[in-house]
């Protein structure tokens, strides 16, 4: 898996914040420590002289303390941050195969939307989690074998209340993540409401239901309260646990202090250690927290990322022509196992030839144009391009054949150039001028202040549903790909504009193979061959 | 940007109580502090002087205790006062963008950003910062004022050095601020490009340039993590440098102390109490400068809800001018008079001066496209405000040319707005006369199948009759639709003007169509032309 890689090629980098922060924490300690006996040591009326090594270490200690906590915090931070950017790029390449079919029929923008936010809380743990535990541990570890060398049983009272702590931290991660889904899942829905009201506040005006939305987001925040209340059950047990038992130490520790043949100023260092080392044990009770959200964001990770792409990309067989003359030989298929929604359906497609794919509702035409467009194998017969099946051809190459103008056009944070020249790297601003014209955003383009170079996307200028599409169709017209798949291009726009569309979109793409799916008649005059997908189905 | 917003509290009462709450429990919590100084010196005091010890280790565990239970408490109080500042926020914001007609409203995405993240973004700074700047205004003072009755030199060397903190960390804020600022924003479009390039992924992947982006991914994310650490090594020097200046007080402290015990001017109890109090006196201040960076999201978003919840200028609200007194024209349900509409920022006028009468019955629009129809049924049903002229409607149901489908079940979509008490056996009723209900019947899990945002796996026709069937089960007594046949085949068609002619007998239909089925089936025609659409001569 690849965040486990990313996991394991960090893990020395964190070892040395875990130190970092080990030092401090430790510094800490023994900052009180030594001036406990210091105090002590002083109310004795000493010669100053002999307490020198002691104000100097105290000095020291002090110093020490910000200082380690600096290189810890720094270290760990960018270690993290490198993290991060490891296990991003990984993700990011182990999405490629799965999308666009994996990634749920659904939304699929709010699912990658997921995955940004699951890969910071997995790998935010690192800060969070490791460096405080580890840090906690050396320090934990110094005290133990400090007081052991003063007094043996000291030792023994700091070795048993450190792991006294370590039990209830056990026990405060296992409610922490035993309440983590239901926690997530009212958080998932408060998200899902408020977005719902925040995007399309028009539409529920529309149709009245403002008042429904609004209880609706009520009782979400009510369970999401009511899980949060569950769920800081874990953390306070840990901020209760190391407190009592911090108490119950210092106890311990006067007696051994009180019953062990000491001087004062160690019988004083003993009963302050506790205290002290207490600091270093508190955060726990936020790493309990960290780890178990974190666990629960990789898993959901690892979930997507385990399922087997929709297309085999086994094939390595390039095509032949830049013609493709492509066929499909009773093809059925489906987006989940078990269920076909298309097929089977033979369709002949030479090259150049229009084909309108139409049909009853709901009848399978974007699943039959997932197939052809390469996001989704055949479950049974065969889709053939120049004779050969796809499964034997290079899928990047079969896919660089053809151009999909999708549901969900995505309009990118760039310039309205990037945008547009993704679809075909060696464009000239001539090329996307005059794209722009075809897809008829001429009017659009002129009003736009930096023209090629204005930002569109989020921080920059809005774009309309109407443009989006427009913007994807230019997409396709520049990509100069031999055969353009059309998923009801023009849904979105009034009767004129579409018709006015669809015609450029035939001129432009004359010499082209075309599939449209539509359920409009606009430009259907001017294919050549209209499929009815399923004559016999009835809705 | 201001640490407190006083606003927050008047515009938000439900967050006072929580608020309080926390701020009690943060200085009760600074009071348990000082306690447990006071009783580890005594500790340590007679463990010391080898006397009677149990009683003083007693205070000593009891004084755990207490800071155990509050420790508790503040978790627990803490975990849902976040929320329930968050909540009550975003209940407000939400609240009141559903009352205002969209010219009042911020763009969608802004909405759904401010909502969503601007309100969970409030959680940290309500639970955690809230609570240490409490803590540090309070347990300082609490501090210093036990020092005094302890050892008074000592509590005059911290009270004259206890401002530097502040002092020091608002001249390191003030340097740095430009820089800061600058290096927000472009830590933000970095933080961003990986979101941007995710949610693109499909279209990347069609047009074949995923992979190449997976070098631009690396390279950002090493860039992000750059400029990142750039800022943290500034903001972890400073809290460093104020943590070594805390230390280096107490050590004056101590210094003092030190060479007091050994002149035997002070005893042993009060040294000790002396150096356990003064650290008390300066965490509490490093805390709520390490805690705001935390909470600085938070602070931004309170601002921009506070924004939305007092917009600048007079909006009016949505219906106000919708007045009740339809009844006085007891035919007309809806009456549209001289209405003028430019969108906001532009000049040109969508609609000049439309005068529009619908009773019961079908009143058809048609026009050419940009005359505007759209944005006259907008009108009507009150989600945008005329610049212009009045609108007076009966309670209205909006059937938009892409009718919204929430993403959850084909009951929810269809039940979504009805009236209370409406059942499944109706939502079936209404399904049976738009014609889906074998259809739905035919899904794997019926009424209760999913369907996602805007309705993936329906076609555009489904979801104009399943929107149809909403709009059987309102109760509206005025229906608008947009374009209701756009995307029907012919039988599809013929079922939905059934349907709109059967309305059209008892509620008050407007339709906006370019269907000659449709116009043919009107009571009232009426003709929108672009001609309308001048530039204003002098805008205001």
């Amino acid at each position: 898996m690849s965040t486990s890689t990313t996991t394991s090629r960090r893990a020395p980098l964190d070892l040395l914040s875990g130190v970092w922060g080990g030092l401090a924490l430790t510094s800490g300690v023994a900052l009180t420590a030594t001036s406990g006996w210091l105090i002590v040591r002083a109310s004795e009326r000493p010669v100053i002289l002999t307490l020198l090594t002691a104000i100097v270490s105290v000095r020291a200690f002090g110093m020490a303390r910000p200082f380690f906590r600096y290189l810890e915090r720094v270290r760990s931070h960018d270690s993290a941050l490198a993290g991060l950017a490891g296990a991003r790029t990984d993700v990011y390449a182990a999405l490629i195969p799965l999308t666009p079919a994996r990634l749920g029929r659904r939304s699929r923008s709010a699912v990658l939307s997921g995955v940004v936010d699951d890969l910071t809380d997995v790998v935010e743990a690192h800060v969070r989690v490791r460096v405080p535990l580890w840090s906690a541990a050396l320090a934990a570890t110094f005290t133990t074998i400090l007081t052991a060398a003063l007094v043996p049983t000291a030792g023994v009272v700091v070795l048993s209340w450190v792991a006294a702590v370590g039990a209830v931290t056990a026990l405060g991660l296992h409610l922490e993540r035993a309440s983590q889904p239901v926690l997530g899942a009212a958080r998932a829905e408060v998200s899902r409401v408020a977005e719902l009201v925040g995007r399309h506040t028009g539409e529920l005006q529309a149709i009245g239901a403002e008042g429904e939305v609004l209880d609706q987001l009520d009782r979400a925040q009510v369970s999401l309260d009511r899980a949060l209340r569950r769920q800081c059950r874990g953390r306070a047990l840990v901020t209760g646990g190391v407190l009592t038992l911090t108490g119950l130490a210092t106890l311990a520790m006067a007696r051994v202090a009180v019953e062990a043949d000491i001087s004062a100023g160690v019988a004083a260092l003993l009963v302050v250690v506790p205290a002290a080392l207490a600091d270093a044990l508190l955060p726990l009770a936020d790493a309990v927290r960290a780890r178990a959200r974190a666990e629960q964001s990789g898993d959901r990770v690892t979930a997507l990322l385990d399922q087997a792409p929709a297309v085999a990309g086994a094939g390595t067989i390039p095509p032949t022509s830049t013609a493709p003359h492509l066929r499909l030989d009773a093809v059925g298929a489906g987006w989940v196992d078990g269920r076909l929604d298309v097929g089977p359906v033979t369709l002949d497609l030479p090259p150049g030839q229009r084909t309108a794919i139409v049909g009853a509702n709901g009848s399978g035409k974007s699943t039959l144009l997932a197939v052809l467009a390469r996001a989704l194998d055949p479950r049974s017969g065969r889709y053939l391009v120049d004779g050969h099946d796809v499964l034997d051809l290079a899928l990047d190459d079969v896919r660089d054949l053809i151009a999909v103008v999708d549901d969900e056009p995505h309009i990118f944070a760039a310039d309205l150039r990037a945008n547009l020249v993704l679809a075909h790297p060696k464009a000239s601003d001539e090329d996307i001028v005059d794209a722009l014209r075809v897809a008829g955003l001429t009017e659009w383009f002129a009003a736009l202040p930096d023209g090629l170079g204005t930002r569109l996307g989020t921080g920059g200028r809005g774009v309309s549903g109407g443009e989006r599409a427009r913007l994807a169709l230019a997409r396709a017209v520049l990509s100069r790909r031999p055969v353009v798949l059309l998923d009801e291009p023009v849904a979105h726009l009034d009767h004129p504009t579409a018709a006015g569309v669809m015609r450029d979109v035939w001129a432009a793409t004359s010499g082209r193979t075309v599939v449209l799916v539509s359920h409009r008649h606009e430009g259907l005059d001017d294919v050549d061959v209209v499929v009815d997908l399923s004559p016999g189905t009835k809705e | 940007m201001k640490p407190f917003d006083p606003g927050l509290l008047r515009e938000v009462p439900a967050i006072r109580r929580p608020i309080a709450l926390l701020a009690v429990v943060a200085a009760a919590q600074g009071a348990a502090a000082i306690g447990l100084a006071f009783a580890l010196a005594g500790l340590v005091t007679d463990v010391v002087a080898q006397r009677d010890w149990q009683t003083s280790a007693a205070w000593a565990a009891a004084a755990f205790l207490v800071r155990a239970g509050l420790g508790m408490l503040v978790d627990r109080v803490g975990a849902t006062a976040g929320t329930s500042v968050s909540s009550a926020l975003r209940r407000r914001v939400l609240a009141r963008w559903v009352a205002a007609p969209s010219e009042a409203r911020p763009a969608p995405e802004r909405a759904r950003t401010l909502a969503v993240q601007g309100a969970e973004a409030v959680e940290p700074y309500a639970a955690r910062f809230l609570p240490a700047l409490v803590a540090g205004a309070v347990v300082p003072v609490l501090a210093v004022g036990a020092l005094f009755v302890v050892d008074p030199l000592s509590a005059l060397i911290v009270v004259v050095t206890l401002p530097l903190l502040p002092l020091f960390a608002a001249l390191i804020g003030r340097t740095t601020e430009d820089d800061t600022m600058s290096r927000w924003r472009a830590l933000e479009q970095l933080a961003g490009h990986f979101g941007d390039v995710m949610r693109g992924l499909p279209t990347l992947v069609a047009f074949g340039r995923a992979r190449r982006q997976v070098d631009v991914v690396r390279a950002v994310s090493e860039q992000h993590r750059a400029a990142t650490m750039r800022t943290l090594r500034l903001a972890f020097l400073s809290s460093a440098a104020l943590e070594l200046l805390a230390t280096i007080s107490v050590a004056i402290v101590a210094v003092t102390v030190g060479l007091r015990l050994t002149h035997g001017s002070v005893t042993l109890h009060v040294g000790l109490l002396a150096i356990l109090l003064s650290p008390e006196a300066y965490w509490p201040i490093r805390r709520v400068g390490a805690e705001f960076h935390a909470a600085a999201d938070g602070v931004t978003a309170i601002d921009s809800i506070l924004a939305e919840l007092n917009p600048p200028t007079d909006c009016p609200a949505l219906h106000a001018e919708r007045s009740e007194d339809v009844q006085r024209r007891a035919i007309s349900r809806v009456v549209v008079e001289g209405v003028t509409y430019s969108y906001p920022g532009a000049r040109v006028r969508v609609l000049d001066g439309v005068t529009l009468t619908a009773g019961r019955g079908l009143t058809v629009i048609t026009g050419p496209s940009g005359a505007g129809k759209s944005t006259l049924l907008d009108l009507v049903a009150g989600l945008r405000t005329p610049t212009n002229g009045t609108v007076e409607t009966e309670r209205t149901h909006y059937v938009t040319q892409r009718p919204f489908l929430p993403d959850g079940t084909i009951a929810d979509a269809v039940l979504l707005g009805s009236p209370a008490g409406t059942t499944p056996a109706d939502a079936w009723v209404a399904l049976r006369r738009v014609g889906l209900a074998g259809f739905v019947a035919g899904l794997p899990e019926g009424l209760d199948t999913r369907i996602g945002d805007d309705g993936f796996g329906l076609s555009a026709g489904q979801r104009t009759r399943l929107a149809l069937a909403r709009a059987l089960l309102s109760d509206a007594p005025v229906l608008l639709l947009d374009e209701p046949t756009a995307h029907l085949d012919t039988d599809a068609t013929a079922t939905v003007l059934g349907i709109i002619r059967e309305l059209a007998l008892v509620r008050g239909v407007v339709a906006v169509t370019h269907s000659a089925e449709l116009v043919a089936l009107a009571d009232e025609h009426v003709h929108l032309d672009s001609r309308r659409r001048l530039p204003e001569v002098a805008p205001a």
